[in-house]
């Protein structure tokens, strides 16, 4: 996701227009750049890092001209670079532009385009449109509305975009196929966005692009076109009647469950990470002494989620230690290797971590969510989880999609070290394929169960969360949720080792949440039993998440929330999804700032 | 923005009390479920509402009026016989101009926070119709939804009746296009709902706060406790009368012109409406709720009750967890038992049979008019039909009653 913001007035645009990226930066901010039309020439500036910090060294806010354009990128594919940042130019400097989409018949028409000489600066599709206006407008002379037209019929995809040229002073040009677009009609100036964030400081006023339409903005006025016939189209101007957060946020109460629900989008998007960079991790793990695998809080949790998908699928140990113990702890040398997992990238712990590994002569790589940022730098080979941006300062799609990519890499490893047969391994890739519409049935079918559940208990103020085997991490994650967003007292713990101590805190005022594994797991499941048991004949309150078809755990909780039935493989995820959406509903009933919780911040950049 | 407000249902589930009016008309911590809706469309800006009413409509139409006295402008519109509720959004085609967008509204729908304006902001952001949608516990009474990654609706299912469900449900109020009455001309609501779905799309409106539907007598109580619960501070009129010493402790809302003997005990969360008589020495507990122009005497204890307008309850009382309708006489004495000894879960007899409410502890449903002799025991669950005379001396319901 990109965000394009641009703006037509009578003074100098800078300022307003960097205030449009800057509102716009939640939609992904791994680069960002502008550019301004003046006295015939075009002022381009852009750089790699958040808008603020990129302005701090370009100075957008002291651009000089009437009509400029900006962009704010987020990766998924292609390194992000000064050259790969937006706005883009034609060879010749006469047209810049930003395009939010994605062209798929870009190589046919790079090819065709280098074949005239032209010498492309950068990997973009984007790029590829700024050379074809540039074409257009050799052949039709000054008309830029004629080239921008004949340029866009000729591309295929989807696209929200942009142009200024210095052949028409004062004008942008904006289209719009599959990706948002909106105009803004201001006093005496007007703008273009991605949403309505980039003006709704400036104005409440809107006109909403629909697809297949092209528009001619200027300062006084719009035109809304056809792309196809070039006709005019008559358009309704639209009152923004919302406050900005909520637009931000989709529409949703809280980024928190806007995230929950992004889950089954970001475990596709995990699953069309390409099997060649998930075989190289694995041949890195291969060709290690030890592997190692690292994070901290959630993602430490996650680590160790994986070092259970690593043993069963690949039949390999791959300790997991929290990164702000690793060079206490890790023995590690030039025959091992270091697997660090960080949505940002950015987190000191994990960043030191990754360092001393690489010192210390070990292969490294990372499950990282932010590209561009220093943790992608530092490791050898980096996988991109393509999450999308996460606000929420509880990681939620991250973490669930970095489970994703640790169970795929175990598979990987699995096929190279030959632990799993080609039958085998078939069915656990068809078995994960069906992961994000299990996701959509939780939270389709479930989530009322866990509201209604929050409900009742929300005047509980300790919760233990059990889980054995690979429910272990997960209560850990789970209990962790639920402590950052409700600030109550949760903790998790393996099911074997509560009767070593912690049951002696069982009573009424501790309920206990046991993650049951499905029947298939017999042994992990008559334990987990076991423990549940426990908890009951003392007195203890005990609120199961267990599989629907699970028909030996009859009576065996005060309460349960049934799970649909999946394969082994993937039960732990549906427990962890159980586990975000109870702790969010608990949050929202106790009232709590569910997206930014108490002492807490998005990414720990500090020891 | 323009307002089609649903009053028309009969809600027969919640008899004895629908018998004599709407169930729109049914009120809780001091308001009805009509006057709270409406109070709240306005301060979502609407100032027109087309009101459907039908069954026992006069009541309606005699309170709100032309809506003035409301800062609205209500014009009725009558169905007869209640039917799908697609027939009674149709029967107000004539009074929307096609290309007009209204808010759509169920009456008898109790949301805590104004789920107007946010239905009304969803549609400013997304430009497409808009359903609120909400969680609860009863998720299989309701139409239910499925949703995708951008809040938009992409499957609605009717009152699913085969297991329990635990999606989102449509909460009653909806954005919707002029199209839909073309819509309902050949097709019932849900149909038509999954219509608009397909083309031009339904963005979901997710509402976290409180949220109740009241289907059942004793959701009324529920009701009851979801408003007090989110009162913070005594209010009492300036007219009001404490003849002697009265104890007041929490948000106590007594009204004008409430006469209050001395020695009288009254714990908010509780309401007192116009013009009603505390007797000496009255204990009102919490969650209770007493209509206008009652006479409370002499010891009575109140506890999680609502009592409608006009009720006298007769000294040395006891009304628990209960309903008590319009105009009802209890006598002297009287005691509304409120639990099974063996703390079972309470069965009532409804209109559709005996229902067991999932709660142990309930008192009795007393329809309008009814009159209740001196020293009377009503049975946990006891529902008296309204008008229903029972004598003194006499527990209710006799065995095998």
């Amino acid at each position: 996701m990109c965000g394009i913001a641009g703006m037509v007035a009578s003074s100098n645009v800078g300022q307003k227009l960097f205030r449009s990226i800057a509102a716009l930066e939640y939609r992904g901010y791994d680069s960002c750049g502008m550019a301004v039309q003046s006295n015939g020439t075009i002022d381009v500036r852009k750089n790699v890092g958040p808008v603020e910090k990129v302005n701090q060294n370009e100075h957008f806010t002291d651009m000089q001209g009437m009509a400029g354009i900006a962009h704010t990128r987020w990766a998924t594919h292609g390194p992000v670079t000064r050259e790969n940042a937006h706005p883009h130019m034609d060879s010749q400097g006469r047209v810049a532009i930003v395009h939010n989409g994605i062209i798929s018949n870009y190589r046919e028409l790079r090819a065709r385009i280098r074949e005239s000489g032209i010498v492309f600066t950068s990997d973009t599709d984007t790029e590829v449109i700024a050379h074809l206006v540039g074409e257009y407008l050799d052949i039709n002379g000054d008309d830029v509305e004629t080239a921008f037209v004949s340029a866009l019929r000729e591309l295929e995809g989807t696209f929200s975009l942009a142009i200024i040229s210095t052949k028409s002073s004062g004008y942008i040009y904006c289209a719009k196929h599959e990706s948002p677009l909106i105009i803004g009609l201001g006093d005496d100036e007007n703008y273009i966005g991605s949403d309505f964030n980039a003006f709704i400081e400036f104005t409440r006023q809107t006109v909403i692009m629909d697809d297949g339409e092209y528009a001619v903005v200027t300062r006084q006025g719009y035109t809304v076109k056809e792309l196809l016939s070039r006709e005019p189209v008559k358009k309704e101007v639209t009152q923004i009647e919302w406050d900005i957060e909520m637009s931000r946020r989709g529409g949703y109460p809280h980024y928190m469950l806007k995230e929950i629900y992004d889950q089954p989008v970001t475990v596709n998007a995990a699953l069309t990470i390409p099997r060649v960079d998930l075989a190289a991790m694995a041949a890195m793990i291969h060709g290690s002494r030890h592997c190692f695998l690292g994070g901290v809080g959630t993602t430490y949790y996650i680590a160790s989620m994986g070092q259970y998908f690593f043993s069963r699928l690949a039949g390999c140990y791959l300790p997991a230690i929290s990164t702000d113990e690793f060079t206490q702890l890790a023995q590690i040398g030039p025959e091992d290797s270091f697997i660090a997992i960080s949505q940002s990238g950015e987190t000191y712990d994990t960043l030191t971590a990754a360092r001393h590994a690489k010192k210390c002569g070990a292969k490294t790589g990372a499950i990282v969510n932010v590209m561009g940022s220093s943790l992608i730098r530092v490791v050898d080979l980096p996988i991109l989880q393509g999450a999308g941006p996460e606000i929420c300062v509880i990681s939620t799609k991250a973490a669930l999609s970095q489970a994703t990519v640790l169970l795929l890499i175990a598979l990987e490893l699995g096929k190279i070290n030959g632990h799993l047969n080609e039958e085998q391994l078939l069915r656990c890739r068809e078995e994960v394929s069906s992961l994000s519409s299990m996701i959509s049935d939780v939270l389709n079918e479930r989530s009322g169960f866990l509201h209604t559940a929050a409900g009742r208990y929300q005047n509980m103020k300790n919760w233990l969360y059990l889980g054995r085997g690979i429910y272990y991490p997960t209560a850990l994650e789970c209990a962790l949720k639920m402590k950052e967003v409700t600030y109550l007292h949760a903790e998790g713990m393996s099911a074997g080792f509560l009767k070593h101590g912690t049951i002696s805190l069982i009573d009424e005022n501790m309920h206990t949440i046991v993650l049951m594994p499905p029947p298939e797991e017999e042994e992990l499941h008559t334990l987990t039993r076991t423990s549940a048991e426990e908890v009951r004949a003392r007195g203890g309150f005990v609120l199961g998440f267990r599989f629907e078809d699970d028909d030996k755990v009859e009576d065996l909780f005060s309460a349960e929330i049934l799970l649909p039935n999946v394969s082994p493989i993937l039960a732990p995820f549906l427990h962890l999804l159980a586990g975000q959406l109870l702790a969010y509903f608990f949050a929202v009933l106790l009232k709590r700032d569910v997206d930014r919780p108490r002492a807490l911040a998005k990414s720990v950049t500090v020891a | 923005m323009r307002a089609l407000v649903l009053a028309a249902g009969r809600g027969t589930g919640l008899y004895p009390f629908t018998d004599t009016r709407p169930k729109a008309m049914l009120p809780v911590a001091g308001e009805s479920f009509l006057a709270c809706t409406l109070r709240q469309l306005r301060v979502a800006g609407v100032t027109d509402v087309v009101m459907v009413v039908g069954h026992c409509c006069e009541r309606i139409i005699d309170h709100f009026s032309n809506g003035s006295a409301h800062g609205l402008t209500i014009q009725y519109v009558r169905q007869k016989e209640p039917t799908e509720i697609g027939d009674a959004v149709r029967l107000a085609r004539d009074r929307f101009q096609p290309g007009e967008a209204f808010l759509l509204v169920y009456a008898d729908v109790l949301a805590l926070g104004n789920i107007y304006r946010h239905v009304i902001q969803m549609f400013g952001s997304f430009n497409l119709p808009v359903a609120a949608i909400c969680h609860t516990p009863q998720a299989q009474n309701f139409g239910t939804v499925y949703l995708d990654s951008n809040m938009r609706i992409t499957r609605l299912v009717e009152k699913p009746s085969t297991r329990e469900m635990g999606n989102y449900v449509l909460a009653g109020v909806f954005l919707m296009p002029y199209e839909l009455f073309d819509l309902l001309e050949n097709k019932g609501m849900v149909d038509s709902l999954n219509e608009v779905i397909s083309s031009p799309g339904l963005h979901s409106a997710i509402w976290e706060e409180s949220w109740l539907d009241a289907q059942r007598p004793w959701d009324l109580l529920r009701a009851n406790q979801m408003v007090m619960s989110t009162w913070t501070e005594a209010r009492v009129s300036g007219s009001v009368q404490l003849r002697g010493s009265v104890q007041f402790r929490g948000p106590v809302w007594v009204e004008e012109d409430v006469v209050i003997e001395s020695g009288a005990s009254i714990f908010g969360p509780c309401f007192i409406g116009k013009g009603t008589f505390i007797g000496n020495g009255v204990l009102i507990r919490p969650n209770t709720s007493v209509g206008a122009k009652c006479t409370i005497g002499f010891g009575v204890e109140l506890k999680n009750c609502i009592l409608l307008d006009q009720v006298q309850v007769g000294r040395l009382s006891y009304v628990g967890d209960s309903v008590v309708g319009e105009r009802v006489y209890i006598g002297s004495g009287t005691l509304t038992v409120n639990h099974n000894l063996d703390r079972s879960d309470i069965v009532l007899p409804l209109k559709d049979g005996m229902v067991n409410s999932n709660i142990n502890k309930l008192g009795s449903f007393i329809g309008d008019g009814a009159n209740i002799g001196a020293s009377n025991t009503l049975a946990a669950g006891a529902v008296v039909s309204p008008g229903a005379i029972v004598p003194h001396h006499h527990t209710y319901p006799k065995e095998g009653e």
